[in-house]
């Protein structure tokens, strides 16, 4: 088996790898690294449960090969909170009830937060759009869009404060 | 009753919300363990057939591969629900595509995979027969040549393909049909569905001490599964512990043994703990699916819009075993005959074997089945007779103390209240508001699901509450809502609540998270509990003051005689210090519904327990050029008995009526001669946060007498009516009644270019 070296900035924290050449972004985070937030469902960018941030844009992790990463930095949800404190998109969920078997959450959440960076202020329908490519078989999605909304205000409020 | 509550109502965010939004819960997927093996299945490529030979050589010889495992390396032995003709592996025949044949072990899941094809199994094969018309007659191939020797529960009445006959028969249908104005009958069919669930089923096993099985799983079910995989095994329950990890959906869909069979019987051959996880492809071709149903309805109502008589044929395609699907065929005849007042009932149905994927409870089992030939024909019905749809059911609709098709005497009946304000909500006053654009209406009712529960409450020294249940929790937060309960009736915070759950060996038995009974159940268990813990207290606090038990009351957390008091955690660290701790095993059982037995022929789930009230409204428009169908608005009134917790009450209703919108406009596992065509999720099409509409709900509590503070089961009901509703919504807008689901935007053009109307 091929291997490759892999440099990768996950959640802050340089890791040096070397890994199969064929491995996907999914698989360094989940079997190398054994961070498992990242969650793994269809494996053909589908479903987006696997969804991790990589350079500030959400992609699928399931479909990105690892070794396309090499130099490159990932935020998967493990690395969104500060400590104890929840970041603000983790803790609307929360609140808004946007939260039942959680299996989609971790994609989700990251997904919303590649696009709230991008999109500090958007429209419900943006937000739709935006989650699309991630299924939830739970929530019917409502509670979801109510909790990227709430965020969106609390995250541009503390961006406009001094 | 309207005690001002201070849990109960409350929309408290569900106590495992931190973990699961952090990442740190820990699903099936995630769990493993030091040294653990991968294991992949071998399945089989024809519908049906004799296996004749398995050379596993070559797979053996393939890298980091530990073990081969077949139908040879375990107990010969079939189970299942109704009938016991489930296999672990096949181990003479063959009977659907995606069947499991063998297990490859390896060190990876990769190399699990890459040895998996080099497994080389050869079959002669057999004729099929995949419809349910086909295999109901006396000549078609047999699925199992072998049926005669299956044991099965004695309600059943077997024959060939067909695993069980019921009838539900009250007065006389054929004279009610002669004097009947008018008689309509009508042919449905329904689709092969998935639940959907994002996190596939997984498992890891590990044999410990050579005959203690230990398995984490995704189950709904632990007890169930515990049960079974004792039965596979021939093992005692007890040398048996299933634990149950965080669960990513399960939607009924894990109910039954998933992947925990295979990796017990490959952890058995290689000595190893072995962990499987199904692939998407597997998920799609050999899991649990909803039964596709085919429906001739024939309904008798007077010129003035009343039901006389009822008469129905019913086709339950199980697939390749009978499963739930025996279950279904009893349960689709309440919902068929309901929730109208009809006199007169002959109500038929069958279970059938097909060479196709084995069939399971996906939510609301027989729900939406039953509801779309039901409500779409009450439609068709009102249309003919120049009766308006809301008003042709408000005069057939069944009222507080009439009687249900199986002649138990219904209570807390809300549905007039259901429909009335899904109507208003909706604007019912337009039905047709404009070209192209249209409004449904449908309603129905559904069962609470009875079974014991147990519960173990204890309460710490520091006043931290231990909620103890065999139940999982499968992400509703009904667990959540039972906390609310107990917190409630024990005088704490919610917040002082933690709950331990789904592990055989530590926790009370529990009937387990199906059939929208958790909160209910498990709920009431807390509520015994409580009675049984305010005695303990009393007695502990009555030493303490020096008086007489009864001469104690309790109040909001403390224990009081006079002016001395003592907080409920004072008593738990007396209780610790000197009995062994504060802590009791609440339980419940449902009292049995009561019903005339003799209406009822071969039925294995003859009651509506409980039973729950609904109504759905739509307003939607199709493109009548390209049958696109665009929803506008939503609403469901749902009778919950009693909202435990609002927030996530939504979240069910919004949740199950995107599912049933699923079913109703997109989603179907297509098979053509047994094989599936769409075996992915690029092309078996759930809806998305771009499909699914706002959903707005009436929460309706008329509380029952047996449910926790009267709250009556939530979670299935709100997948069952979308497919009717949307249906009736479509022919309202452009007159196109389709009779088959999904609706698809194809099979609208279809039927309005036959109909001639999309003709320019």
């Amino acid at each position: 088996m091929t291997e490759v070296p892999l440099d990768l900035n996950v959640n802050g924290r340089r890791y040096r790898l070397s890994v199969p050449a064929h491995a996907t972004l999914l698989d360094v985070l989940r079997d190398e690294l054994e961070q498992t937030g990242t969650k793994t469902n269809c494996l053909e960018a589908e479903c987006g449960v696997c969804t991790v941030v990589l350079d500030g844009k959400s992609v699928a992790s399931c479909t990105v090969l690892a070794a396309q990463c090499n130099g490159r930095s990932v935020t998967t949800i493990e690395g969104l909170a500060e400590g104890q404190n929840l970041h603000p998109l983790q803790e609307a969920f929360v609140e808004m009830g946007a939260v039942q078997c959680g299996y989609c959450i971790p994609g989700m959440i990251m997904t919303a937060k590649a696009f709230l960076d991008e999109n500090p202020r958007p429209t419900r329908d943006a937000v739709r759009e935006a989650i699309a490519g991630t299924l939830c078989r739970c929530t019917g999605y409502s509670k979801i869009v109510d909790a990227i909304m709430v965020a969106s205000q609390r995250l541009s409020q503390q961006g406009e404060r001094p | 009753m309207n005690a001002p509550f201070r849990v109960i109502g409350k929309s408290f965010p569900r106590l495992d919300a931190r973990g699961k939004v952090s990442g740190k819960a820990v699903y099936g997927t995630d769990f493993s363990m030091q040294g653990m093996l991968h294991g992949k299945l071998v399945t089989s490529p024809i519908a049906s057939g004799a296996i004749v030979s398995i050379d596993v050589e070559r797979a053996m010889a393939m890298p980091g591969v530990y073990a081969v495992v077949t139908a040879k390396d375990i107990p010969a032995k079939r189970y299942g629900s109704f009938v016991k003709d489930m296999e672990v592996f096949a181990s003479s025949r063959v009977n659907f595509v995606g069947q499991p044949v063998a297990a490859v072990v390896a060190r990876t899941a990769e190399e699990a995979e890459y040895a998996a094809k080099a497994v080389d199994i050869q079959y002669k094969e057999d004729a099929a027969v995949f419809t349910t018309e086909e295999a109901a007659q006396a000549d078609a191939p047999l699925v199992h040549p072998e049926w005669e020797t299956y044991k099965a529960v004695p309600t059943v009445k077997r024959r060939g393909n067909v695993t069980n006959e019921a009838r539900l028969v009250l007065g006389d249908v054929e004279k009610a049909f002669k004097e009947s104005y008018r008689v309509f009958t009508h042919r449905f069919a329904t689709n092969v569905v998935h639940p959907g669930y994002t996190e596939p089923r997984a498992a890891i096993a590990h044999w410990e001490d050579g005959d203690q099985l230990c398995v984490w799983s995704n189950t709904q079910l632990p007890f169930e599964a515990q049960a079974t995989l004792a039965e596979i095994f021939k093992l005692t329950p007890s040398q048996v512990r299933v634990n149950v990890t965080t669960i990513g959906g399960g939607f009924g869909g894990k109910l039954r043994l998933g992947v925990e069979h295979y990796a017990a019987a490959a952890a058995l051959k290689a000595g190893r703990a072995v962990k499987f996880v199904s692939s998407c492809e597997e998920e799609m071709t050999s899991a649990l699916p909803r039964q596709p149903l085919v429906i001739e309805l024939t309904t008798g109502v007077t010129k003035d819009g009343k039901i006389l008589a009822k008469a129905a044929s019913i086709l339950v395609d199980t697939g390749a075993t009978s499963g739930s699907g025996v279950g279904v065929a009893s349960s689709v005849m309440l919902m068929l005959a309901g929730p109208y007042k009809i006199p007169n009932l002959r109500l038929e149905s069958r279970s059938v074997y097909t060479n196709k994927t084995p069939t399971g409870s996906f939510r609301a089992p027989a729900g939406p089945q039953g509801n779309f030939a039901v409500e779409s024909q009450m439609d068709i019905i009102a249309d003919a007779l120049g009766i308006d749809p809301l008003e042709f059911r408000l005069r057939n609709i069944v009222e507080e103390g009439d009687l249900a098709p199986n002649g138990q005497k219904l209570e807390s009946v809300s549905l007039k209240e259901c429909l009335l304000k899904a109507a208003d909500a909706i604007g019912w006053n337009e039905r047709r508001p404009a070209p192209g654009r249209g409004k449904g209406i449908a309603c129905s009712w559904w069962t609470t699901t009875s079974g014991s529960s147990g519960v173990y409450v204890k309460v710490g020294p520091d006043g931290q509450v231990f909620l103890n249940t065999g139940c999982a929790e499968i992400g509703t937060a009904a667990l959540t809502g039972a906390a609310q309960v107990l917190a409630e009736a024990l005088g704490v915070e919610l917040s002082s609540i933690q709950i331990v759950s789904g592990d055989t060996a530590s926790t009370p038995f529990d009937f387990g998270a199906q059939g929208s009974r958790t909160a209910f159940a498990v709920g009431n268990a807390c509520l015994d509990a409580v009675g049984k813990l305010h005695q303990r207290v009393k007695e502990i606090a009555a030493k303490q003051f020096s008086v007489k038990p009864e001469e104690v009351t309790i109040e909001i957390g403390v224990a009081k005689c006079g002016d001395k008091v003592l907080t409920l955690k004072e008593v738990a660290a007396v209780a610790q210090a000197s009995q062994g701790g504060l802590i009791a095993h609440g339980t419940f059982i449902a009292p049995p519904t009561l019903h005339d037995k003799e209406r009822t022929e071969n039925m294995v789930i003859t009651a509506i327990n409980s039973p729950s009230f609904h109504a759905h409204a739509v307003d939607l428009s199709v493109d009548d050029e390209t049958g696109e169908v665009r929803i506008h608005d939503y609403v469901v009134a749902q009778d919950v008995g009693r909202a435990i917790n609002p927030t996530y009450i939504e979240g069910q209703i919004e949740g199950g009526v995107v599912q049933g919108i699923g079913q109703a406009l997109s989603e179907e596992i297509v098979y053509e001669k047994g094989v599936v065509r769409n075996p992915g999720l690029t092309d078996y099409k759930m809806p998305t946060a771009m499909d699914a509409p706002n959903i707005r709900s009436i929460i309706i509590e008329s509380p029952s007498k047996v449910g926790p503070y009267g709250a009556k089961g939530v979670g299935e009901p709100p997948v069952i009516t979308p497919p009717a509703a949307i249906a009736n919504a479509i022919a309202a807008a452009v007159s196109a009644r389709v009779q088959t689901l999904p609706i698809t935007a194809e099979k609208i053009v279809k039927t309005l270019s036959e109909s001639g109307l999309a003709e320019k």
